[in-house]
């Protein structure tokens, strides 16, 4: 596994930073904006900044480094048939502001953003890197991309399509969805509150986050010892609306059911449940309903958010990361921002930092546009 | 601007309101002088959506200067077109 | 199947085209560049259905483009009253999205600045858009999931929809492909293609560097385990090896169209002697040009008809279709490789 966000350049870094409840967030550094919402940036320089444009292409890479170190795997994979599937939103579109002005303005542009942006596929990119052969799929879901990346390898490996897939997403931090959010009148300007009664909106973040999938005949066949699996994943469509969730949350629930019926997992064996919780007061109050009636209004529930802001393209992977994460280290953090639980969900987020101790979690991710994905991580006993 | 009472600046107001909700919702088979000044914008009525609802705020800010800060005010102000144009026209006379 | 493109709207204008052949493109004037680009549109009366739109008020091109295919796809297939809605999927593959909304946003930034921007606009540019209003239109709550890639998204959502039924993730599953034109990518054309400038889309020149006719639409298949009464033809995507297009009674489709540079690479694959063809002339140059070809060549395994190629520039005297053939076609291959010379199959059984 690999994570990188503002709460930490690595999954070390990110620990501390959960046990000690830091949030990094502060004022946007990385390009001009009129715009003065607090986000979550990261800060620490990037190894692959002479070599690729795209701040993602570097999130991704960087964790992808740090997700294949853990794993003991060479980075050359050459002639084996391992897949890729990375989530993205803003990678995926040729929104260059200065090219398309001096487009509009001179009726000329030089050609080179284009050139990245078609040489700029973020699967692709993965998998030349590696120089892997298998399919390597690029997923724009909005908010649940990196999650459904995770789905689509697990399918991949169940139907024995390749043995090994390198899943996950990124996003940075870029002008045009803080822009674009910010006229949704989605964010706040304070520091994220998920769940709580006072919550006024999210912050935008970045990251990415990179986990390796592998079958375990594969892993086997190299001595690998996994402590970790995706037990289950589940999707479904709202159907409702571009940008609002569907009040009763049906598109979530039947995702979530869905993937602890593919884990054979009860919702009573589930530990926790890491929440999308962007803070919004319309994603909080749907999804806190639709969890507290699959598990119960005793579950555990967080939202990391409150330290990484929202990912966006990231966020599923980061989630599904932060999830393993703590079933391996048998604690979860406080979910930064949440106090005061708001009677209109029937299930509040954890206050102070909680001992787990089963072997299931699940991670939920809610996109815009309706999709909803829904992951069970799971501990080998 | 002399001359022009406040009956006939929120006509003006409620004209140009009904043109842009037309034009920039895409209403499509709507003219804007079908569009009755007491009507309910969303719900029943027009039938607009929160995501309209944030696209208004922007034809605000963009062709009248006005500002909404809080949505949850908007709800109260975004009620019918004379709704709107009294909020637009009381903004105005309180910038000046 | 359904089908939106610059010839009309449904499998009947389908058939129509791939009987007429080559027709001239439209010629648009594209501020920046020196001369008219050839292009293959999608008309706006081809996108007027009240009907089949009525949710999608908002919704731009490269929106409507998908829903008109989708909806189509299900009434084409006969199963609109029995499908399970809980139990159909939706995959999209796209390469480009919907450049023009995302690059009205930026208008809006710039004219306007970055707190007064259109949240519809914002809305409408993210590349699922298309996928959600899909969902939307004919109440679909199964996994909704779109993909981009600038070769191989099509294929990609192939293998997924088999996994997904496979799997029983999934009974039935919508795969489309969507691509728009517009003023800045015909702009990017322009610069970084080589426009035909005889209209002319030439597969069987196998050119390094290939004449282009940009196009745009979208089209959809509908996808189930079994077989049915109005089932087109069965799929199989695949891999591409060298020397597996043997000569026999199946015809090989290559998806080259100008738009991914060097194409020379088709020349090895079209030398096993399987009579070839490519409808690419027809559609345009589409980045996700892959699925027009696979819904050509299902047409061409259900009606059991060779249709000629539209433009039968040879100068390599491949085996190709030259006239309209009725007779027994056992299987269509699809052939799209990149300029890295990977490729990817589509496989149409009868």
């Amino acid at each position: 596994m690999g994570a990188i966000s503002a709460a930490g350049g690595d999954i070390a870094e990110t620990l501390e930073c959960f046990a000690a409840g830091r949030r990094n967030l502060g004022k946007v550094t990385l390009f001009a904006s009129s715009l003065d919402y607090p986000v979550f940036e990261v800060r620490r320089p990037f190894v692959y900044s002479s070599k690729y444009k795209s701040r993602t292409i570097q999130l991704v890479l960087t964790a992808l480094d740090e997700a294949l170190a853990g794993a003991g795997l060479d980075r050359d994979m050459s002639g084996r048939r391992v897949g890729v599937c990375m989530g993205t939103t803003v990678a995926s579109q040729l929104n260059d502001v200065d090219f398309y002005q001096s487009y509009r303005k001179e009726g000329a542009a030089g050609m080179e953003p284009v050139e990245n942006f078609l040489k700029g596929n973020l699967a692709e990119v993965v998998s030349a890197e590696l120089r892997a052969t298998g399919p390597a799929v690029t997923v724009v879901n909005a908010c649940s991309s990196s999650s459904d990346a995770i789905g689509v390898a697990l399918s991949w490996i169940r139907n024995g399509i390749c043995d090994l897939v390198i899943a996950g997403g990124g996003d940075e931090l870029n002008r045009i969805p803080l822009c674009g959010f910010g006229s949704l009148s989605v964010f706040s300007h304070k520091p994220c509150r998920p769940y709580d009664r006072d919550r006024e909106g999210l912050n935008l973040g970045e990251g990415a986050g990179v986990v390796i999938l592998e079958s375990e005949r594969s892993a086997r066949a190299r001595g690998a010892v996994p402590g970790l699996f995706v037990a289950g994943y589940g999707a479904a469509c709202d159907a409702h609306h571009l940008t609002a969730p569907r009040p009763d949350g049906s598109g979530l629930e039947t995702a979530v059911r869905g993937s602890l019926a593919e884990a054979g997992v009860q919702p009573s064996e589930v530990c926790f449940v890491n929440a999308h919780g962007t803070a919004t007061r319309d994603n909080d109050k749907v999804e806190g309903s639709v969890l507290a009636r699959v598990f119960g209004t005793d579950a555990k529930v967080l939202s990391t958010k409150g330290y990484t802001g929202h990912t966006l393209g990231a966020a599923g992977a980061l989630e599904a990361v932060f999830s393993a994460l703590a079933l391996r280290e048998g604690w979860i953090p406080a979910s930064a921002g949440f106090e005061n639980k708001d009677d209109e969900i029937p299930i509040g987020a954890v206050r102070e930092r909680t001992a787990i101790t089963g072997q299931y979690a699940v991670s939920t991710s809610l996109a815009f546009g309706g999709n909803n994905a829904s992951l069970v991580i799971g501990r080998c006993s | 601007m002399p001359g022009i009472s406040r009956e006939e600046e929120l006509a003006a107001i409620r004209a140009k309101l009904k043109e842009l909700l037309v034009s920039n919702l895409n209403l499509e088979g709507v003219k804007p002088e079908q569009i009755k000044d007491d009507d309910a914008l969303f719900g029943e009525g027009l039938g607009l959506d929160s995501l309209d609802a944030v696209e208004i705020v922007v034809i605000l800010q963009r062709h009248f200067g006005v500002e909404i800060k809080d949505m949850e005010k908007g709800r109260e102000i975004f009620r019918s077109v004379n709704t709107v144009a009294n909020y637009i026209y009381d903004y105005k006379e309180g910038k000046k | 199947m359904g089908i939106v493109f610059s010839r009309g709207r449904g499998i009947a204008s389908l058939e129509q085209a791939l009987q007429e052949g080559w027709v001239p493109p439209s010629e648009v004037e594209v501020r920046g560049l020196d001369s008219r680009l050839p292009v293959y549109p999608v008309s706006a009366e081809t996108l007027t259905d009240k009907a089949v739109l009525a949710k999608a008020r908002r919704a731009d091109r490269f929106v409507r483009m998908s829903v008109l295919a989708a909806s189509d796809a299900i009434q084409d297939s006969g199963l609109a009253g029995s499908l399970d809605k809980q139990r159909l999927g939706v995959i999209i593959a796209t390469a480009l999205g919907p450049h023009v909304t995302t690059f009205n946003f930026l208008d809006g930034i710039i004219d306007f600045g970055d707190a007064a921007v259109s949240p519809t606009a914002f809305s409408h540019s993210v590349h699922n858009a298309a996928a959600s209003y899909v969902a939307m239109t004919l109440d679909v709550r199964g996994p909704t999931l779109t993909m981009t890639h600038f070769h191989f998204a099509f294929h990609d959502a192939l293998l997924l929809a088999r996994a997904w039924l496979d799997e029983k993730r999934c009974d039935s599953v919508l795969v489309g492909a969507v691509d728009e034109l517009g003023t800045v990518m015909e702009y990017a054309c322009g610069r970084m293609l080589k426009p035909a400038k005889d209209g002319r889309i030439k597969p069987f020149a196998f050119s390094l560097s290939p004449e282009a006719v940009p196009g745009e639409g979208s089209v959809f298949f509908l996808l189930t385990r079994e077989t049915s009464g109005a089932a087109y033809a069965a799929v199989e995507p695949g891999d591409f090896t060298p020397g597996s297009f043997p000569a026999g009674s199946g015809l090989l489709l290559t998806d080259n169209s100008g738009m991914s540079g060097d194409e020379s690479g088709y020349r090895v694959a079209v030398a096993g002697g399987m009579q070839a063809a490519s409808y690419m002339p027809v559609f345009g140059s589409i980045m996700t040009g892959s699925a027009f070809q696979a819904a050509a060549g299902a047409l061409v395994v259900k009606r059991q008809m060779r249709y000629a190629c539209p433009v039968q520039d040879n100068p390599h005297c491949v085996n190709i279709c030259s006239e309209t053939v009725a007779g027994p076609v056992s299987n269509v291959l699809c052939l799209r490789l990149d300029c890295r010379g990977q490729g990817r199959t589509v496989r149409l059984m009868h």
